[in-house]
């Protein structure tokens, strides 16, 4: 199964989105940087996090509908019947998406750089943006095998995504800052998972603190280390719940 | 002596109450060709899918080469080669690569891999095709590869559920002819079909199940004997239109007038009536349906074949399904993503 991984095209297509955001969205909304906020320098730069979590989002959704189409194909039947551990084709999956989210991240941060998005904390910055994005990709990865294995059914899994990643991800800080949106947008947004883990993934980027007023901060570990607890958390329940229908659907 | 698969009054009574397997038991000898029978929804899928250790069953015992399928799972399933219904082969990957990784599914060490799958490639006559993608295989060559992966591990008990359906016949052929070779190696078979005329071939033993229940078992020519009669098919003229109602005048006739009669089913065309030395019958069941004024469209007679026996225990005749929109599908391959 990891070596789906090996059919590039899929890779590319899931690409596709992602990429005409980055250069044409933050070309569209250039001009929009200086009504942001003192601190942010360029929009490119800004709305990259938003489209590196945008893409992590709506790739691992992917993951809910691949396991329906491995239960009607009957290939997660062929695998069961095998001595493999059954939670390794558990685990096997999430790794193929994980690894999936990770390459096509390094995809957009590579673009982002030849279009002028520089890593304000260098290096390492970028490695724990990867690492975020790699975990979100997990917790997220979970929601939709959930409701793949509870409905089995992909137009399910598709309408939902559909229906939840755009409200998600507008009502966040992902393509601008809080101080942008109106006042009840702005609560919206501050519980919205999606605002928390990109903040956690702007300020290596751009480093800037969380409204992009300071800017060369460094690391800014309260964002962080908040960002890594909500995703911890719903990874918890997500995971735990795909673990429980996936036993359901072996036994 | 016990036999390689024993099944003794397995129940499997799904979630929602449906009552799938109602207390079957058979057994299966060691190198045994079994031929497992039965309409759509009799529970065959059901009971291959408990002894392969995919479905818990709900209560009797079920045991594969003498391990209990609740709690040797594991040791099963490191010696049987299970083909669903469904080709199942990976179509991003070529047909050496598929080998490759049911063999590492199956924990084989790399060495014993290369060895054994440049072996089926050639059993299965897709050596040449080998480093092609799968997804540019036919249907036969698909399901041929399906067939090569459940055997890398050199299973002792291979489960075929329809290993054929919706092939062309020189496909089908094919694929029975290495069902036949791996048994005479000595591989237990047991399958699922619908085509009974392999089955009366092949099989050494089958079992027909209908509704749950093992309605009839033991070797072809036995369950032949046991109808013991010709079976005689008789057409009616406006069956589809008043079908039941001239059923039932004919049953009247039969009944009145003739006593050599064993038995009498409903077809799809009229009635099949079961009799000894049925072509010396024809003649009087011509001029007795006359005088009763029903017409008769066609009338034949044939000796017994597995599918009256299929008849007389289900009421229903087999019947291999057009290639329906599924079969187009499993034919012309469907993408895995």
């Amino acid at each position: 199964m990891k070596k789906l991984v090996r059919n590039p095209i899929l890779v590319f297509f899931s690409l596709f989105q992602p990429i005409i955001f980055l250069l044409l969205f933050t070309q569209l909304f250039s001009g929009l940087g200086r009504f942001l906020g003192a601190g942010v320098l360029s929009y490119t730069a800004f709305a990259t996090a938003g489209i590196v979590l945008q893409n992590a989002f709506s790739s691992a959704f992917q993951s809910g509908t691949a396991v329906v189409d491995d239960i009607k194909s009957g290939f997660l039947s062929k695998m069961l019947a095998t001595p493999v551990n059954r939670s390794a084709i558990l685990f096997g999956r999430l790794l193929s998406d994980v690894f999936r989210v990770v390459v096509q991240t390094v995809i957009i941060l590579v673009l982002a750089y030849a279009l002028g998005v520089y890593p304000a904390t260098g290096a390492i910055g970028y490695l724990l943006v990867i690492f975020t994005v790699a975990f979100f990709g997990l917790a997220w990865s979970g929601i939709s095998l959930a409701l793949g294995l509870k409905t089995k059914s992909a137009e399910t899994v598709f309408g939902i995504a559909g229906a939840v990643t755009f409200p998600l991800l507008f009502m966040s800080t992902a393509l601008v800052t809080a101080g942008f949106m109106p006042s009840w947008m702005q609560s919206v947004s501050t519980f919205n998972p999606v605002s928390i883990a990109v903040n956690a993934i702007r300020n290596p980027i751009t480093g800037c603190n969380v409204n992009q007023t300071i800017c060369n901060v460094g690391f800014d570990w309260n964002t962080i280390l908040q960002a890594f607890g909500v995703i911890g958390g719903i990874g918890i329940v997500t995971l735990g719940a795909t673990l429980y229908l996936f036993r359901k659907v072996v036994s | 002596m016990p036999g390689i698969i024993d099944v003794s009054q397995l129940v499997k009574t799904y979630g929602d109450g449906t009552k799938a397997v109602k207390g079957i038991s058979f057994s299966v000898n060691e190198g045994e060709f079994f031929g497992f029978l039965g309409p759509n929804g009799a529970g065959k899928s059901t009971t291959i899918k408990i002894l392969t250790t995919l479905l818990q069953k709900t209560s009797g015992s079920a045991s594969v080469a003498g391990l209990s399928v609740d709690s040797d799972a594991p040791k099963i399933r490191k010696i049987i080669g299970v083909q669903n219904q469904d080709t199942v082969v990976d179509e991003d990957l070529t047909g050496r690569e598929n080998l490759v990784l049911q063999g590492q599914l199956q924990q084989m060490h790399a060495t014993a891999i290369k060895e054994r799958v440049d072996e089926l490639l050639k059993i299965v006559d897709l050596a040449d095709a080998a480093d092609k993608r799968a997804g540019f295989y036919s249907g036969g060559m698909k399901k041929r590869l399906d067939l090569a992966t459940t055997l890398v591990h050199n299973p002792k008990i291979l489960f075929l559920d329809e290993p054929t359906t919706g092939l062309d016949p020189q496909s089908r052929a094919a694929i029975w002819a290495y069902l036949k070779k791996l048994n005479e190696q000595g591989i237990t078979i047991f399958i699922t079909t619908q085509y009974l005329e392999e089955v009366d071939r092949l099989c050494r033993r089958l079992a027909i199940v209908d509704l749950g229940e093992i309605v009839a078992q033991g070797s072809p020519g036995e369950l032949k004997q046991e109808i013991g009669a010709d079976s005689i098919s008789l057409g009616f003229e406006n069956s589809s239109m008043n079908g039941g109602d001239t059923r039932k005048r004919a049953r009247e006739v039969l009944q009145n007038r003739f006593d050599r009669i064993s038995n009498v089913v409903d077809s799809d065309i009229g009635l099949t009536v079961y009799a000894k030395n049925g072509s010396y019958m024809v003649p009087e069941l011509v001029r007795a349906f006359d005088e009763a004024q029903i017409r008769l469209s066609t009338i034949g007679v044939s000796s017994p074949t597995l599918d009256d026996v299929f008849l007389k225990h289900t009421g229903k005749r087999i019947r291999v399904e057009e290639i329906s929109s599924a079969n187009m599908r499993g034919m012309f391959g469907r993408r895995r993503r």
